[in-house]
Parts: C-alpha cells; structure tokens; sequence
C-alpha cells in the first residue's frame, strides 16, 4: 500500500474516515487487514461480503455484530454456569476459546482480551472459574463500553480482589498492591503519581471482602479518614480514587496508547496519539466510540498499520480455523495456546502478555508452523478432518491448481505475497502431480492431499505471521 | 502532551528492544554478544535438573561408613567402608557410583550434604511440591524454574520426559509452555508428505520463502526467526542421525534422555534449562537391590552425559542438580526397607563445582523423630544457582533474599 507517504503524518489525516480511493481502494487486502484486527480472521463468504459492502457498513456490522447474539449467549452461558459450579479451568479456557470463534460478535471478544490483558489476572492465583467467568462478563460487558464504569467496577471485581489482595486489605493494615497497579498499569503508567499517592489510594480501597461468591463492602475494615491522592483530599473510598485517577491528564493518553498497538502498529508517533487521547477524555472515557475511531480511520487502513503487527497465538491459531471454516472442540486448542505462550486466562504477570516480538522465537515459530500442518492435514487426531482445506475447495468449487492456489492465497494472505513465493508454490503443484502417491490412495485422496499439503506451506508463509 | 510522549515511549520500548535484540540472540547463539559463563550471569550457562521420584535415601547415596549410630540403624542395609568409593575418611559415595567418584577425582562433583527445610512433610506429593515450587507455607500453580524463565525471555528450555511422564510443576508458569519431548523429532518442522521426495519439496517452499535481508521491519524479524528455526531443525535432524557421542552411555532410560539433552544442547539452539526425572525411590521394601540399581542408572548417566558434553568443549557451560522430595528414615523397617525422611543430600556436576562435600553431614546422634536435621535449606541452592549460574535475580524468583551456598567456585 502505497497511499502515503514515508514522512510525516497529519494526525488529523490519520483520525478521519478512511474513503476508497484509487490510491487507496477497497480491495481485499484491506477487508483482510480489518478482519484481521477487529475479528479472529474470516472465512471466504465474509470477505466478499464486506469487499461488495464497503468499509462504512463493515465496520457498523462489527461494532454491532451479527444475528443470534441471543441465541448464542443463552447457550454459552449455561456452559458457564457448570464450568463455575466444577471450578475446571481447561473448561473455562476451552470456553473463551468457543466464543472467540463461534460467537456472532467477533469485535467484542477481541476487545474482551484486549481488556483481559490489560487487567491481566491469571487463575493460576485466583483459582476460582466462577471468579474468573465474573470477571470476564464485566469486560466483555464493557468491552466496547464505558471505561470509567469498568474501571469501577474491575475495583471491587472478586478475582480482582483475589488476584491484587484486595480482600486481605483493612483499615490499619492496607495491602498496596491493587492501588499501585491501578495507578501503574489500569489507569495512569509510571511516573504520573507518586509513592505516597499509592499508600493513600489502597487505605481507600480498604474494607471490600468476599462473602457469598460477591464483592462485600465492610465498613468497619474500611479506613474512613482522610487522604490525599494525586493533591486531591477527602475521605475518599474506591471509587473516588478511580475518578482520580482517571481527571488526571496522562489517562486518556495511557489506555489510547494500548489501544493504537493493539489495533492499528507495534510502534508508532507520539503526535498520533494524541488525538486519540483527546476525544476519549472528552467522550468521557466512551471506548466503544474509541474503537469506533480507529477502525474507521486513514491510518488504520494505511500502510501505518497494515502488517505492522506480529500474530499473537490466538489471532494466528483462530485465523486458521476460521479461514478454513472449521468446526472443532476447542479444548484441543487449550494445550496449544499454552505452548505458543497465550494461555488465556493466565497471563503470565500483571503487566500481561508482552506480546509483539516476544511470541516468537525457535521454539513458537516451529510450533506454529507445526500447528498449522496438524490443521490441515485431516490426520491430526485433535483437529482431524473439521479442518479440512480439501472439503473446503470443494464446497466452494476450486479444482484446477490455479483456482486452488488463488483460492487460498487469497483467503489466508489476499494475494499479497511476493511473486517468487507464489512461483514456488505453483512449481510445487507441478512437482506434486509428478509424485508417486502411496498405492492404497485413490486418485480423488491424492487431489485432496496435494490441496492441503499446498495450504500448509500458504500458511508457512512469513507474511502469515503478520497481522 | 510531553507526557503523552513518554507513556507511549515506555509502551512501545519493549517491543523496540525485542526487535533490535532479540534476533541475533536466541538460536544461533552469538558467542560474541554472550558474556563467558564464568561470569556470573552468563548468558550461555546451562543447568539440568535430575529429579529423584519418590525420595531417595540419601544415606545410602551419600554414606557415614564411619559413623556406629548408621550401622546400627541399618542392621542389613549398612554399606561398609570397604564398599564405598569414599568422598573422605567420614564419609563415601554408594558403591554404584564409581563414574561419580571418577568425577570427584576430575573437581566436577560437589556434595551438598543435609539438604531441607523447616517443619518437612512426609507426604511425597506435597513434598514435591514444595521442592517444585520453592515455597514449604504455600500452595502454588508456578515453579521456581517457570518463574525464572519469566526473566530470561525467549529462552528456549525443554523436559525431556518419559512416555506418559507429566510436565514438572518446578517448570509451570513460564511466559511460553515448556515442551515436554521424549524425541528429536517433536522438535522438527513437519510436514504431510506424500513421500521422500514430497517431503524435500515441501521444505524447499517453506525454507525458501524465508529470504532475510538487512532491515529492522517486523517481515525481516520474521524471516530471520524462520531461518534460524529451520536451520536448527534441520541441524537437529542430522544430529539425529549422526550423533556420534563422545562417552558410552549406558543403555537405561535416564541415560537416553540426557543423551537427547546433550544433542539438543550440541544443536545450538540456545536451550539452557533442561528438567529429567528418574522414578523408583520408594524403597520400602528390600530396598538394597533396588536402590543398586537407581545409584548405578543414576551415575553412569549422569557420568556419560558430563563427559559427552565436556569432550564436546561445553565442559564448563553445564550443571547439573539433583534432587529428590525427602530422604528416607534413619532407622530401617522391617521389610529391609526404609520408611519416608527429611533431609538428604544433593549432588551437583558441573565443570564450575566447588569439588568434594560442601556442608556438614548430618547428626545421626540428633534425630527429629527418628529423621535427619537439616543444615542447608533448599532454597538457599536455588538462590545461588539462579543469581551465580543463570544470572537470574533469586529474590524476584524466590520472593526472598536467600544467603548463597558455597557449592560453586567463585
């Protein structure tokens, strides 16, 4: 994408509605680009549906979602209800995992995670599924929501209290632990407050505990004297340090900051963000409208963002069940999220999951490359054929190798591959007819061989590794 | 505004090293850019952990030849000082471990004598966790190895395991799941080929898409990480095939899996924490033969592994620490066997040991309930080795300051 120029950006530019130009079209790299970051990826029906909708209704139907969110969440949550009341946390991943995939509202997931690696509580502490389940309701509720709300409530949210020892912390005696990290890491960053406002912030928060499965406010544990946070004074409680917090001017600059990496670059302009962090304080922390903002954007749509993302495992993992139109049980994906280093649900530390660079390495890699053949191959017996890239071809009448290699470039990387990549995928094709397959195949598992041997090596593509 | 300036900074810094750092660093070990390991934080230094399942009896490990109150306690069990290969005039290794004691002979054996904590239990399960996670008052879901992967990011480490072995504790809550691997072929790039020839197609497409040229943008990042990671498989493969080790290893299964930790860490691939568990400590019973057996398995492994990997020039790259949930009741029981203990004795092989025994042997005079008194705490070996051999700070890992011991040459 060529669309702009390698100097400088005009932030105001960048925040304005992208329109297709002829510089810069709706093209199917851009539908894939946007799937990519505001849903686990896409199958082939949903491309070409937005590529003949346009950005403007594309982008409304994610923020929406699709029809039978009701249906969909009846059932998920009776699933929730028995995997709280078993306290199983293969269950309680294998169930995120389910509704990433299969639930009508891709974006609220996404962002759902994108929370959850902001608070990042892990159940290896808390462990406590119904906790956790709470604690993933309130920001899936608010994923695309209010923050100040849900930064609220996260403050008296029992996993919460768990994870940050909220629930050991009383008057006289308070545990510093969830107001530091909700100066440092929910709300301001480091370097905005200081050590005193951290002691004085957690003698407010003292006093919830645990009774009954639900946050308790106990007022003879609470400090009710006076404190002075962030040079404000009163005889604050909780919630009154999270209004704090979030007048303080370093906020709406802290959270939109996470945000642009999330979805639009691993690296980026200060100058950029800017903008950002000025409607979100002045929307009054309207998140969804945020999202809304970026998605729709020049700069989202721009070579600024397009790959400047490496795959996190879910995104890599998902985007391949999706693309190939799978139907799996998820538990089989729990293990393998936990090798490739997301094991949602147990972010390995406060500060979540680094992310970017660090998921991969000569292990990760080996293990997503080897992932994607267990996905392909009908043979693994974890995925066997509910990933069927032949069945797939089929259904969707590619035969020739041109219409197959077309098909699948296009699905996985939109086409947008080096000339050379693709020359070498067509000899292999060539080669392939020339091999002798095993006696026992008819000629009909040989074609079917050679189509999913070919989507293996498509997905073995560096290109695919990008977001 | 400036301030939005350093927030984004900060969030965006890390990414940026990784970037910057991360690629030359983790498969093709750049020997320039890591420090020499006799430095401590070495970046290429390597521990491997030897779990004894089921609590091994230390004393007849580690054996008082000389002390009247053992051979009283062990009226059939009792190893003589003429069967010992003695450590010095108090005390010898069992008699099985002659490879050991050569090892002794060549400073790479250091005794850590009277290893434990306070207020032991005797319930192995609960035992091995404590061991495994560091912590005798708590219960945990993270390891103290998993812990310290946390602060050596991409770090590639490995259990080699056993067929249905199940992953250690010690290694739970690293950044990226530990790989449990009993060949060398869980950790090549596979393919669903029709045949050999297929099979040489399809890594020509996969490898040859990876064409890494100068430049710091995430593709290159990414094609540099793919060349390194399908040069060491390929690497992996041929070593597979042609490993020709340069020590006889005993055909047990212990001896297996360390010979695989060895091509795993010929291979280069920049692996430094490996974790291999032998089970069978459970000696209740007729104990003599049994524990014979797990002593000479143990020492000829462990023996052959050191001396593959030393003649291969790694020599002073390795330590090895073993370790086991409890030792076993001073007094033995009536079935020629011996009941579960406290404190035992841990070895540690390594071309950087402080040599022979290291601690006191402990009181067999001065009993807690017929079991040995500590003298070492455990934590306090981890502390040591994470600071002076991983270069890991212990009190991040440990969540405690932990006075080192001396079981390293300084």
């Amino acid at each position: 994408m060529t669309d702009i120029a390698d100097t400088k950006i005009d932030p105001n530019w960048a925040w304005q509605a992208y329109h297709p130009s002829e510089k810069a079209p709706w093209d199917m790299r851009r539908v894939g680009h946007l799937y990519r970051r505001a849903a686990f990826g896409a199958a082939v029906g949903e491309l070409e549906k937005a590529l003949k909708d346009g950005p403007e209704k594309t982008i409304e139907s994610l923020l929406q979602g699709g029809p039978k969110q009701e249906e969909y969440d009846q059932v998920s949550q009776q699933m929730e209800r028995s995997i709280a009341d078993s306290n199983n946390g293969v269950q309680l991943r294998a169930w995120w995992l389910h509704r990433m995939l299969y639930s009508p509202h891709p974006l609220q997931e996404k962002m759902t995670l994108f929370w959850h690696n902001h608070f990042a509580t892990s159940n290896a502490k808390v462990q406590n599924a119904r906790f956790m389940l709470g604690q993933y309701d309130l920001m899936c509720q608010y994923a695309l929501g209010d923050f100040s709300a849900l930064l609220s409530k996260m403050s008296r949210n029992p996993a919460m209290l768990i994870w940050l020892d909220g629930r050991d912390s009383k008057k006289g005696n308070a545990n510093e632990n969830y107001g530091r990290e909700l100066m440092e890491l929910f709300s301001l960053g480091i370097g905005h407050y200081s050590e005193n406002d951290v002691r004085e912030a957690a003698r407010a928060f003292t006093g919830w505990e645990i009774k009954d499965n639900a946050a308790l406010f106990n007022t003879s544990r609470h400090d009710d004297g006076e404190k002075t946070v962030l040079g404000q004074t009163g005889k604050w409680k909780g919630d009154d340090i999270v209004r704090i917090c979030l007048e303080q001017k370093s906020a709406p600059g802290f959270i939109a900051a996470k945000l642009y990496r999330f979805l639009v670059s691993e690296d980026g302009a200060p100058e950029l963000i800017e903008p950002l962090a000025e409607q979100f304080r002045k929307s009054g922390y309207d998140f969804g409208a945020l999202v809304k903002t970026v998605l729709s954007s020049n700069l989202f749509f721009s070579d600024q963002a397009y790959r400047k993302r490496i795959k996190s495992p879910v995104d890599f993992a998902l985007g391949i069940i999706r693309g190939l139109e799978g139907h799996i049980g998820t538990s089989a994906l729990v293990p393998v999220l936990e090798q490739l280093g997301q094991n949602v649900f147990y972010p390995p530390s406060v500060k979540g999951w680094d992310g970017g660079p660090t998921w991969l390495n000569g292990q990760t890699l080996l293990f997503r490359q080897n992932l994607a053949l267990a996905l392909t191959s009908t043979e693994d017996p974890r995925f066997s054929a509910r990933t069927d890239p032949a069945a797939l071809a089929l259904k969707v009448h590619k035969k020739t190798d041109d219409e197959v290699l077309d098909f699948l470039l296009t699905l996985f990387l939109q086409n947008d591959v080096p000339d050379e990549s693709r020359a070498r995928l067509r000899e292999y094709q060539q080669h392939a007819h020339k091999q002798t397959a095993p006696v026992y195949w008819t000629e009909e598992e040989a074609a079917d061989h050679r189509v999913r041997a070919l989507c293996h090596l498509v997905l073995t593509l560096p290109e695919y590794q990008l977001s | 505004m400036s301030q939005n300036r350093r927030d984004f900074l900060k969030l965006t810094s890390a990414g940026v090293t990784a970037l910057g750092l991360n690629m030359p660093a983790f498969l093709s070990r750049a020997a320039a850019l890591a420090p020499a390991s006799d430095k401590p934080g070495g970046k290429d230094t390597i521990l491997v952990v030897v779990e004894f399942t089921g609590g091994n009896d230390g004393l007849n490990m580690v054996v008082p030849y000389n002390d009247d109150n053992y051979k009283k306690a062990r009226p059939t069990l009792a190893i003589s000082a003429s069967q010992v290969k003695k450590i010095n005039d108090q005390i010898g290794l069992h008699p099985g471990m002659d490879g050991l004691a050569e090892l002794l002979q060549d400073n790479a054996l250091c005794v850590l004598q009277g290893v434990g904590y306070p207020t032991p239990t005797e319930s192995h399960f609960r035992a091995m966790d404590i061991w495994q996670t560091a912590a005798p008052d708590d219960t945990l879901t993270e390891g103290w190895i998993g812990n310290a992967l946390k602060h050596m990011p991409a770090t590639p480490s490995f259990h080699l395991k056993t067929s249905n072995e199940k992953s250690p504790l010690a290694m739970e809550g690293a950044p990226v799941r530990v790989p449990s691997i009993s060949t060398l072929e869980e950790f090549q790039l596979q393919t669903a080929a029709a045949n050999g020839a297929d099979k040489k197609n399809q890594r020509e497409v996969i490898e040859g898409a990876v064409k890494p040229k100068a430049g710091a943008g995430l593709l290159q990042f990414v094609e540099k990480t793919a060349a390194d990671t399908y040069a060491s498989s390929r690497r992996l493969q041929e070593i597979g095939k042609n490993y020709q080790p340069k020590a006889t290893y005993p055909n047990t299964p212990l001896a297996t899996r360390l010979k695989l930790a060895a091509q795993l860490i010929d291979a280069d691939l920049g692996a430094r924490i490996f974790y291999v568990s032998i089970d069978g400590f459970d000696t209740h019973a007729a104990q003599a033969t049994a524990h014979a057996n797990l002593m000479t398995q143990v020492s000829g492994a462990m023996t052959a592994f050191f001396k593959d990997l030393a003649a291969r020039g790694h020599r002073d790259r390795i330590l090895m620490m073993t370790f086991s949930e409890f030792g076993r009741r001073v007094k033995e029981n009536g079935s020629k066997g011996t009941d579960h203990g406290t404190a035992a004795p841990m070895l540690l092989v390594g071309g950087k040991v402080k040599a022979g025994p290291v601690g006191k042997h402990p009181d067999l005079a001065d009993l807690n309930m017929g079991n040995l008194k500590y003298g070492t705490d455990f934590r306090r070996v981890y502390a040591t080795i994470l600071d002076q051999w991983l270069g890991v700070s212990s009190k991040d890992v440990l969540g405690g300051k932990y006075e080192p011991v001396e079981i390293l040459k300084g």
